[in-house]
């Protein structure tokens, strides 16, 4: 069974009257008027005139509009009244209100056997039909199951890494970004890290299968750097009395973010001072892959460069980067690192006193080759595990987790 | 760096003080290596690869007893003559020697063991796996001078320290443990090192001692020779090793070495002598310390400083071997001072920070993928070559691949992101479909320039359910691009990991910027799949410019 209901138009109208009531009541008020005046004052004029000298109420009398005859009423206003209401109307004025789209058909099908009914779905057609006033609606309780559904989220560990990006920017620190593959010049040699530190053997940095070589394209700061090593230059320092330039030619996976701060300290011009850059730096080392370790992990490197900038400002600094990633109780231990002189180990406190990440002040011999004549802050501290406390996890492999579940039910607020 | 268990009772005995552990944990973590832990027994450290000085029990407990106070100076040690010389040919693979005669020595247990503790450390980390450095230590009365380091032939005999018959050098290389170990380092010269004395060889540095000259619980006194490849590496070990005994009271008594052109006596326990800058020290810390505090400082460290006007002429101990700048000097004076009662400054350094480009473009498209209904995956850029070629039905190409990688997984770096998610699929059969991720991640090609490579950020999306279909993802693709406000052209495309005629090329003003399309069964079997997976890849950098 079919049953008809107002269109937007239609309940429009039944407010506000046809348009062509509306353009009578202004003929009927200003006797004539010119179209376009009348296009002016009357909403929907376009209609308005079609159905009115359809009608036969308006004529166009030397451009302008007259009243020809006022109608008793207008049938079609009666009729959405009573489409409005619920009754039935004739089929002829039915005909006109559907040629006008001020009414439409709605396949009623079984809806009005549910009148007195409990329903489980509301549904368009019982809305649009107004059965949904003579209907019930079944309950549901506090036990009934969501819907099983696929939602978009952002994952918990870039979330953590956001963060920590957002406070430092707020700090003013600038972000930066460099290579995976990296030469061992930058990662270990501008770093004064000898030839034969133990840290730069195949146990400790991933070395590239082929190509094995890359291209120190500073030839000067190449110089620099090999004086350093063997004399200590004019750095004060000692040096190390030898170096093995090929080895600072071979390419490896970067191991430490430092590496990155180095390359921007050899780009760093005078006015760029003071200058704070930060990277979320991924790093490779090869270790044996368990719930502590990974072969692959990030780490949030920093440097502060400026004048007069002396130990105290990194403690500083330090505890607020410790903040930045979600840890307030701090301390300091002496720790080595070939780069930095005073070196220190930066604890945090999370049930328990463990290892953020190391921090110094860089050498001379690292500075000076790379042109640096200010004193440098810089740190390293890894990320993974504190996203895993952030996040209430603790087997690092989490972090790049394959498992949907673990994703599914994870998000930082 | 290493680990080193010390006895606890004989190193309280050598401080000469006792200590509750937390005390204890405290003092040296004040001084710098880590404690693992303090049992009843046992002092477990992790120490920093610097303080080679510290790794032996009796230097260990040197440092103790100046940093709190104990004998709060420089320690002298004297050295009588023994009238001994060696004579040195140019050995070519281990030019540089040290000897010492060590007399008085009371071979007690705790001796024994920390004696042969710190010759094991030393080995492992100074001396490069032996190959900088080697130390033997032998009984001295066993030995019958003169003694002379030379270059020997490989047929040459011995009797290797553990063994009772004697064989020649190379036999000890093929037959004993340490020769196979270590004799990688002399196996390319002609001549390999000895030392001689009138009987026969009794010492193969960097391999093995002889059993003629074991060290046994009667030896009342010691020759100690180190070899090696650096001069001041030998001198300093020696040095290290020397101080040590002194610290238990044996007597040190100096060798003179003979080479061709020159003589030098060793051990050499001369104090170095470095100028630091009262400035420096102060303009580093941030502190306004007076000459004197800062010789207190430096006392308690285990230095002994003199105030010279603006400077401080500061005597290095012979076995610190880690000082190289005055800024190391500058690191103890901080050490003494207690890095916790720095007060923290912070320093107002004005700058304006901002977010790297790409980084801020990444961010934007992660937020949008996760506005398409999809889930974020991070995956590690390191990956194995089955896994992006084989098992996606491609030949393969070049990629990064390292000499030394610890499993089969781990071997390349990715050159694409697809591979990665299929495999979070082929993960996660057991979850609820329908199942729809994204990743932005890094992607690192082969490539010309300083590193021979270039990292690529790139976006990848895989939806996986019953009904994904081509319609579906070129969608997605298709609402991404129009979202960036982007002109792009595509066409069809033909890829071995997709479906004949159900894949498309996205092309940004006539370059190849990605692809989607629906994955072949051929790949979803390789994965062991078995609900269809459609794709969509897409290079970042590109859209960005």
């Amino acid at each position: 069974m079919a049953m008809f209901v107002l269109t937007e138009e239609g309940r429009k109208y039944l407010k506000k009257g046809l348009p062509e009531r509306r353009l009578v009541e202004l003929l009927k008020k200003v006797g004539r008027i010119t179209l376009k005046e009348a296009e002016k004052q009357v909403e929907n004029f376009d209609i308005a005139l079609q159905w009115a000298k359809k009608k036969g109420l308006v004529e166009l009398k030397f451009n302008e509009l007259v009243l020809v005859r006022e109608p008793e009423s207008f049938l079609e206003e009666e009729a959405l009244r009573r489409v409005e209401g619920g009754e039935e109307i004739e089929e002829e004025v039915l005909k006109i209100l559907l040629q006008r789209n001020l009414v439409e058909k709605v396949v009623k099908g079984d809806v009005d056997k549910l009148i007195g009914k409990e329903v489980t779905n509301l549904t368009p057609e019982l809305i649009k039909t107004g059965i949904w006033k003579k209907v019930k609606f079944k309950p549901y309780s506090t036990d009934t199951p969501g819907q099983k559904l696929s939602f978009g989220k952002p994952h918990f560990y870039k979330q953590f890494i956001d963060e920590v990006r957002e406070k430092l920017i707020g700090m003013g620190f600038v972000e930066v970004r460099g290579p995976l593959v990296e030469l061992n010049f930058w990662n270990c040699d501008a770093l004064f890290l000898p030839s034969d530190h133990p840290s730069r053997s195949i146990h400790e940095v991933f070395f590239l299968k082929k190509p094995e070589t890359g291209k120190v394209l500073d030839k000067e700061l190449w110089e620099r750097i090999r004086k350093t090593h063997e004399n200590g230059w004019i750095t004060g320092s000692s040096g190390w009395g030898f170096w093995d330039p090929e080895l600072a030619k071979r390419l490896i996976l970067r191991s430490h973010g430092t590496a990155l701060s180095a390359r921007t300290l050899s780009r760093l011009k005078k006015e760029d001072i003071p200058f704070k850059m930060f990277s979320i730096a991924k790093c490779f080392r090869p270790d044996v892959i368990d719930a502590k370790h990974h072969i692959e992990f990030e780490q949030c490197e920093g440097i502060v460069v400026g004048e007069g900038l002396n130990f105290k400002h990194l403690l500083w600094y330090l505890k607020e980067i410790a903040s930045c990633a979600g840890v307030e109780k701090v301390r300091f231990k002496p720790s080595y690192f070939p780069f930095t002189e005073p070196s220190v180990e930066l604890q945090g406190y999370i049930n328990g006193w463990v290892e953020l990440g190391g921090a110094g002040i860089f050498r001379p011999e690292v500075t000076l080759p790379l042109g640096v004549e200010v004193s440098v802050l810089a740190w390293g501290i890894g990320l993974g595990r504190l996203a895993l406390v952030r996040a209430g996890l603790n087997d690092i492999r989490d972090l790049y987790t394959d498992k949907l579940e673990i994703l599914s039910k994870k998000f930082l607020v | 760096m290493p680990t080193i268990a010390y006895d606890k009772k004989d190193l309280l005995k050598l401080v000469g003080k006792e200590f509750k552990d937390e005390e204890l944990r405290e003092i040296i973590e004040s001084i710098k290596p880590s404690v693992e832990k303090i049992t009843e027994k046992e002092v477990v450290l992790e120490h920093c690869a610097d303080r080679i000085d510290l790794f032996g029990i009796e230097g260990l407990a040197r440092a103790i007893r100046q940093y709190v106070g104990l004998k709060p100076r420089l320690t002298k040690y004297k050295v009588g003559k023994s009238g001994l010389t060696v004579l040195a040919d140019s050995v070519p693979v281990r030019p540089y020697i040290g000897c010492a005669v060590v007399k008085g020595v009371r071979l007690e247990d705790s001796l024994i063991k920390s004696l042969m503790n710190i010759q094991e450390v030393l080995h492992e980390t100074v001396g490069r796996k032996r190959r900088k450095v080697a130390i033997g230590v032998h009984d001295f009365d066993r030995i019958k001078p003169p003694i002379r380091y030379v270059g020997v032939s490989r047929e040459e005999k011995i009797v290797p320290l553990g063994h009772s018959e004697e064989m020649s050098l190379k036999e000890v290389l093929e037959k004993t443990e340490k020769g196979k170990e270590y004799g990688a380092i002399i196996q390319s010269s002609r001549l390999w090192p000895a030392f001689v004395d009138t009987i026969s060889i009794f010492s193969f540095p960097p391999i093995i001692n002889s059993e003629r000259t074991r060290v046994t619980e009667k030896t009342k006194n010691l020759f100690i020779d180190v070899t090696g490849t650096d001069r001041l590496a030998v001198i300093q070990v020696l040095s290290i090793l020397v101080t040590n005994l002194a610290e238990r009271g044996c007597k040190l008594e100096s060798v003179r070495i003979k080479y061709k052109k020159k003589v030098e006596t060793t051990p050499d326990l001369n104090e170095r002598v470095i100028e630091v800058s009262k400035d420096l020290v102060n303009n580093l810390l941030g502190l306004s310390l007076e000459g004197k505090e800062m010789i207190r400082l430096l006392r308690k460290m285990g230095y002994e400083a003199i105030d010279y006007k603006d400077k401080l002429e500061v005597i290095v101990p012979s076995y610190r071997l880690d000082i190289l700048h005055p800024v190391d000097i500058v690191e103890d004076v901080a050490i003494a001072y207690g890095y916790n009662n720095f007060e923290l400054v912070n320093p107002r350094v004005e700058s304006i920070g901002k977010l790297d480009e790409l980084e801020k473009f990444s961010d934007r498209i992660r937020s949008l993928m996760v506005g398409f209904g999809l889930q974020e995956v991070i995956r590690h850029v390191f990956t194995n070559q089955e896994d992006q070629f084989d098992k996606m039905e491609i030949r393969r190409s070049d990629v990064i691949e390292v000499a030394n990688p610890v499993s089969q997984e781990y071997t390349c770096l990715r050159v694409w992101l697809l591979p990665s998610l299929i495999k979070v699929l082929s993960a996660n059969k057991h979850v609820e479909y329908p199942q729809k991720l994204f990743e932005v991640g890094d992607v690192v090609l082969p490539a010309e320039g300083e590193t021979m490579s270039k990292s690529v950020r790139k976006l990848c999306v895989v939806i996986s359910h019953s009904t994904a279909g081509f319609a579906e993802i070129k969608s997605v693709a298709e609402k991404f691009l129009a979202s960036l406000g982007i002109r792009y052209s595509l066409r069809m495309l033909e890829h071995p990991s997709f479906i004949d005629g159900r894949a498309c090329q996205i092309l940004i003003k006539g370059k190849e910027v990605g692809y989607f399309g629906e994955i072949h069964p051929k790949v979803l079997e390789n994965w062991n799949l078995e609900m269809p997976v459609i794709a969509f890849e897409i290079e970042l950098e590109n859209l960005l410019s």
